[in-house]
């Protein structure tokens, strides 16, 4: 479970400041798929960056109860100087977990071959969302943040995300924040609509999908 | 953890060795002049030796304060993980500059001691206690002008300016002893002379008289450390990240 209790978030940019959150309250459960719904510059990738706690709320709480992913979008997570296996090695590092089996799990899920070679930087967001879900999915988190990366991936690699998402790892939680409703429609049991700094939490899918294209 | 950071920016480092050889440099250089100028020894002490064992930390003392800034920013990929803490981050580039200028220093000595430039230490131990409380002054002080340079332009283009401004206070290229008694008990207040003046001692044994106190240092160290780790607290409350 993940609770997030009361969040409220601002961002200081200069002399103003911008408030993205005000009293933002829900629960992940620890099989859910919530689907994250708001425009552009509604807060889903703040949500997402609190929850998974690389920034901090300016007031509220959030309890963590499972395990969870750093936030996977296309950026962050990487050392962009350095190559895939380093970061490999390194995410297999502070997570605790064999490099051996983390490489191996990276070279079959990425199919990157001889990029895994090159410095990060140089990949292409496709390739980046790529070594981004491998990595996660190696550490095997018991709750997935997804920031829209999904959907710039190419055929083979939504296959693959499928597979390990809605296939093999069924148990899991998940967080995926997306303008795609096709995807949202098709994953996920409850959707968050962001609307003004308020999350409202619907347990119906396509409802919260008309909601959010009244918006 | 620590540990695992380290070994990951050392690999970025390619030329790890720079940072022992451009202070080595450095300090050669100065030390040719200074021996034109004032002929090669002051008080049986060779002044190559001298400057070298100054000018080594007060390398360590820049590049620590110069990497510092922005150190944020430049590593704000890595806080996408929750285990990586902000403190991680300047200990580790700290440690990298400390290791190096260690490095540096071990290697001048025992190449000039070749050269018949350099003592045999007399007291090991003052040495690595006056680099203990210099290395441990120069974090704190990283603490605490890490944040500042992320909070505000103004103090981010004036930490080179800091650096040139303490080596008055930082007795890299004189002893205390040299200095009028009012002066030196002023200069006590700075851990960096402590240290220095412990690391010579240890060196050039009784052909210098060093003047260090030690409560000061440690508690000057340690006033810059809290207010360090608070700030450093703050801004990880406040950072955000694109």
């Amino acid at each position: 479970m993940i609770f997030c209790k009361d969040i409220y978030k601002e961002y200081q940019i200069g002399k103003v400041t911008k408030p993205v959150l005000k009293g933002v309250d829900f629960k992940i459960n620890p099989t859910d798929r919530i689907g994250l719904l708001g425009r552009n510059g509604a807060g889903k990738s703040t949500l997402i960056r609190l929850i998974g706690g690389v920034e901090y709320p300016t007031s509220g709480k959030i309890v963590r109860k499972m395990t969870c992913s750093w936030p996977l979008g296309f950026s962050g997570g990487f050392q962009g100087s350095l190559t895939g296996y380093d970061n490999a090695r390194f995410i297999a590092r502070i997570y605790d977990k064999p490099y051996s089996e983390m490489r191996a799990f990276v070279e079959d899920f990425t199919e990157l071959g001889i990029n895994l070679h090159m410095p990060v930087k140089q990949y292409s967001s496709g390739m980046r969302a790529r070594l981004a879900f491998a990595l996660s999915l190696a550490i095997e988190f018991q709750c997935y943040l997804i920031d829209e990366v999904i959907m710039v991936g190419d055929e083979n690699f939504r296959k693959k995300c499928q597979k390990q998402f809605f296939e093999e790892r069924k148990d899991r939680a998940l967080l995926l924040a997306s303008h795609s409703l096709p995807t949202v429609r098709q994953y996920c049991n409850r959707a968050i609509v962001l609307h003004k700094g308020q999350a409202m939490m619907y347990e119906d899918v396509n409802e919260a999908i008309s909601v959010y294209q009244d918006l | 953890m620590i540990r695992e950071l380290v070994t990951r920016f050392g690999r970025d480092n390619i030329g790890f060795l720079w940072i022992m050889v451009e202070p080595l440099l450095f300090a050669a250089l100065v030390g040719f002049v200074w021996t034109f100028i004032r002929g090669v020894d002051k008080d049986g002490i060779s002044v190559i030796a001298f400057v070298a064992t100054g000018y080594i930390p007060l390398t360590f003392l820049r590049h620590s304060f110069g990497r510092s800034a922005k150190i944020f920013q430049t590593n704000s990929a890595l806080l996408y993980h929750r285990q990586v803490k902000v403190l991680d981050f300047i200990v580790v580039r700290v440690s990298i500059e400390a290791i190096g200028a260690m490095g540096a220093y071990m290697f001048a000595g025992i190449v000039l001691y070749f050269f018949g430039h350099f003592p045999i230490p007399s007291d090991v131990g003052a040495i690595v206690l006056g680099w203990a409380i210099y290395c441990f002054f120069v974090t704190s002080i990283c603490t605490v002008l890490a944040p500042l340079s992320e909070m505000s332009e103004v103090v981010e283009k004036l930490v080179p300016i800091s650096v040139y401004l303490s080596i008055p206070f930082s007795g890299v290229f004189n002893m205390a002893s040299w200095l009028p008694p009012a002066m030196r008990e002023a200069l006590m207040w700075s851990p960096l002379v402590s240290g220095m003046e412990l690391m010579r001692s240890g060196l050039f044994g009784p052909l210098v008289t060093p003047y260090y106190d030690l409560p000061k240092a440690f508690g000057v160290s340690i006033v810059c450390l809290v207010i360090g780790l608070v700030l450093c607290r703050k801004l990880r409350r406040e950072i955000a990240l694109s």
